[in-house]
């Protein structure tokens, strides 16, 4: 407990020194900016400015590149509730009662709750962080290439499960991203694999470069085809603070979806994406009358929201003590975390405190910079909203072209970039959804290296695998996850969850 | 789910119009082209894997996974047609993007930036000319500023003008 507090002390003392702060603002500003952009999710948005935090020291770029992902965070959920349009998959449960809510002329309400039950969420899951962080690092020392390999076997089973479209399909996807991820020199030979060649490919694919092509380009051409269904909500936006009614109301939906989402968070294979889903269907059980949920319910906006912040802000566990990053986004923080020389990991917390505890502190400044910065913005945002996409996505594309071209200066990393914006296509047009191929290829390369040394330790015996108890659960759970998914019960019960 | 594959029974649309035959297709031959290209790569064994154990491992899965959903789509015979591509759309943001490639080093961002904003104007049906090039130039003055000035990223400005 005393540690707890020590820690979070120098965690403070680092993240409130003026340059830190003033890093942690731009960050929330700069990500709300592009955040709010229609068709821009966060993974777009973190690979677009990650440049931003190249020359900055490692412990402000992390503060910097946190308060983007916040800020794109909260960016999505305001486009879903003055535009309907939402930026990525979590957001898509806000649109249902935000958007509502904004017809009726109650759109500051629905985001002024919004941001509260945001902040409310991400103090929770700040201190779940610095409270659990410490015990799972010691946890994560015990782990062996065994179990590592079976955490992430877990990790890919579950993404898997939560995606939305077939099991068979999301497999298939699973299984190309892994494949994509063994393109480049091979770990132990240096033999270059699958690179066809190209020179530009001996390092692997980067992975802002394939989930800027699959998310941010292939998410243009989409929105191109089915041409403006945008409706921003004109006139006002009415007033911001909700009342103590609307308060009483959503201060039940905000502490349960607060507990789902971080629990939710924490599991390998993005279990974020669940919880505003879980939130929502949740609170529609519990209403007294359900029927007010898609008219504008304001519980419909605190819970999900809530659930969804808490998620995206536990997820950091995964990557901060066992270095698996549990999500496409979590993948980009390993990305600059390499550029910075940090490994992450179970010994990112011994070796640099300053770094893993300020990061944490910034946590909680920066949603609470999120509440105060972006409540006085929200008109711009919505004058923002009001340029026509036509107009947008040009920007949107220069400014991907940009990031892109920043990040190693090098004109082939635009050019895979298009490439993978073609794949993405395709993919879509195929009704291939393209996050478990994300977590495959991110989880790859660290998933080889653990098997080959696993496999290597046991001269070839898959046996190692189940005589480690740890990592024979850890497969035995992958494994009923995967049963369960495929059982037609469940499979119908599945596919009414996501139709919700 | 269920009415969809009644309604599709009644009158069969061929198969290999089918989104996910196509598909399965497509995974094939996917496969088949990792793995002709990691055909060279030696294997080694399980205790002591080689480079090409896992590229070609994962190939001849992908490979086989891609069969099932052919299989699928042969048996279901309900599932959706493939969706029409468009041309337009893709031709001119993916061109923008390889136009921008090409152009940032030897040009620099002042000619690639609005070449950029451009092209890819012409990928909506709605593209307007003077619009389009006041939204150019303003932008590319906007991340000259913002990338160039006050974030210093090492991107060329205009080499053949400037030097840098």
């Amino acid at each position: 407990m005393f540690d707890l507090i020590g820690n979070l002390a120098l965690g403070f003392a680092t993240a409130l020194s003026p340059a830190n702060l003033a890093l942690c603002f731009l960050g929330c500003l700069v990500g709300t900016l592009i955040g709010v952009l229609p068709g821009v999710g966060p993974i777009a948005t973190i690979a677009m400015l990650l440049p931003l935090t190249f020359k900055v020291d490692p412990t402000g770029a992390l503060i910097m590149l946190a308060g983007i992902y916040y800020g794109a965070q909260y960016g999505g959920s305001t486009t879903a509730i003055l535009v309907n349009i939402p930026g990525e998959a979590t957001s898509v449960v806000t649109a249902l009662d935000g958007h509502a809510m904004a017809r009726k002329g109650q759109a500051g309400i629905a985001l002024g709750i919004a941001a509260i039950a945001s902040f409310f969420a991400g103090t929770v899951a700040t201190l779940v962080i610095a409270g659990i962080g410490a015990p799972l690092t010691k946890l994560a020392l015990l782990f062996g290439p065994a179990e590592y390999f079976g955490l992430m076997v877990l990790g890919l089973a579950l993404a898997v499960v939560l995606a939305s479209g077939s099991v068979l399909k999301a497999v298939i996807m699973v299984v190309f991203g892994l494949l994509l991820a063994t393109v480049g020199q091979d770990l132990e030979t240096g033999e270059e694999r699958l690179t066809l060649g190209i020179a530009e490919l001996s390092d692997g694919i980067d992975f802002a470069v394939l989930a800027m092509g699959v998310f941010g380009i292939a998410e243009i051409l989409r929105n191109l085809e089915n041409p403006e269904a945008r409706a921003v909500v004109r006139g006002h936006i009415g007033r911001l603070l909700p009342s103590l009614a609307d308060l009483r109301k959503a201060f039940g939906p905000i502490v349960r979806a607060t507990g789902l989402g971080s629990v939710l968070g924490i599991l390998p294979g993005n279990g974020a994406v669940l919880a505003p889903f879980a939130s929502y269907t949740l609170e529609k059980k519990l209403a007294k009358d359900p029927s007010r949920f898609g008219q504008g319910a304001i519980e419909g906006v605190a819970g999900p929201e809530a659930a969804n912040n808490a998620g995206a802000q536990t997820a950091f566990i995964p990557l901060l003590t066992l270095g698996i990053p549990p999500n496409a986004v979590m993948a980009l923080m390993v990305g600059a975390m390499t550029i910075h020389g940090i490994i992450p990991g179970p010994l990112v917390m011994t070796k640099s405190p300053t770094l893993f505890w300020g990061m944490v502190a910034s946590m909680w400044i920066g949603n609470l910079m999120l509440l105060i910065i972006n409540l006085p913005l929200i008109g711009l945002w919505v004058r923002l909203l009001k340029v026509p996409y036509r107009l947008l996505f040009t920007i949107i594309l220069l400014f991907c072209c940009i990031g892109i071209y920043s990040i190693n200066n090098n004109p082939y990393d635009v050019y895979f970039t298009a490439f993978f914006g073609f794949v993405g296509y395709a993919l879509i047009k195929l009704g291939l959804e393209p996050a478990p191929m994300l977590l495959g290829f991110v989880l790859g390369r660290l998933m080889e290296e653990k098997l080959r040394q696993a496999l290597a330790l046991s001269e070839g015996s898959f046996m190692t695998f189940l005589e480690r108890p740890l990592s024979a659960i850890l497969l035995l759970l992958a494994l009923v996850i995967m049963v369960l998914a495929v059982l037609p019960a469940v499979r119908k019960g599945r596919e009414e969850a996501f139709q919700e | 789910m269920s009415a969809d594959s009644l309604s599709s029974s009644r009158s069969p649309r061929p198969v290999w119009l089918q989104q996910d035959f196509i598909g399965g297709l497509a995974v094939i031959g996917v496969a088949a082209f990792a793995f002709w290209q990691g055909a060279d790569l030696p294997i080694g064994t399980l205790g002591g894997m080689g480079p090409g154990m896992l590229p070609r491992g994962l190939a001849v899965l992908l490979g086989l996974l891609g069969v099932l959903l052919i299989a699928d789509a042969v048996i279901e015979r309900g599932g959706p047609a493939l969706d029409r591509w468009s041309l337009r759309g893709p031709l001119f943001v993916l061109g923008a993007v390889v136009a921008f490639g090409a152009a940032v080093r030897p040009l620099g961002l002042i000619i690639a930036g609005p070449l950029a904003i451009v092209i890819s104007a012409f990928a909506s049906e709605e593209v307007r000319w003077r619009e389009t090039l006041v939204s150019g130039t303003l932008m590319t003055a906007f991340c000259i500023g913002l990338f160039k000035f006050a974030l210093g990223l090492p991107i060329p400005l205009a080499p053949w003008l400037l030097g840098y």
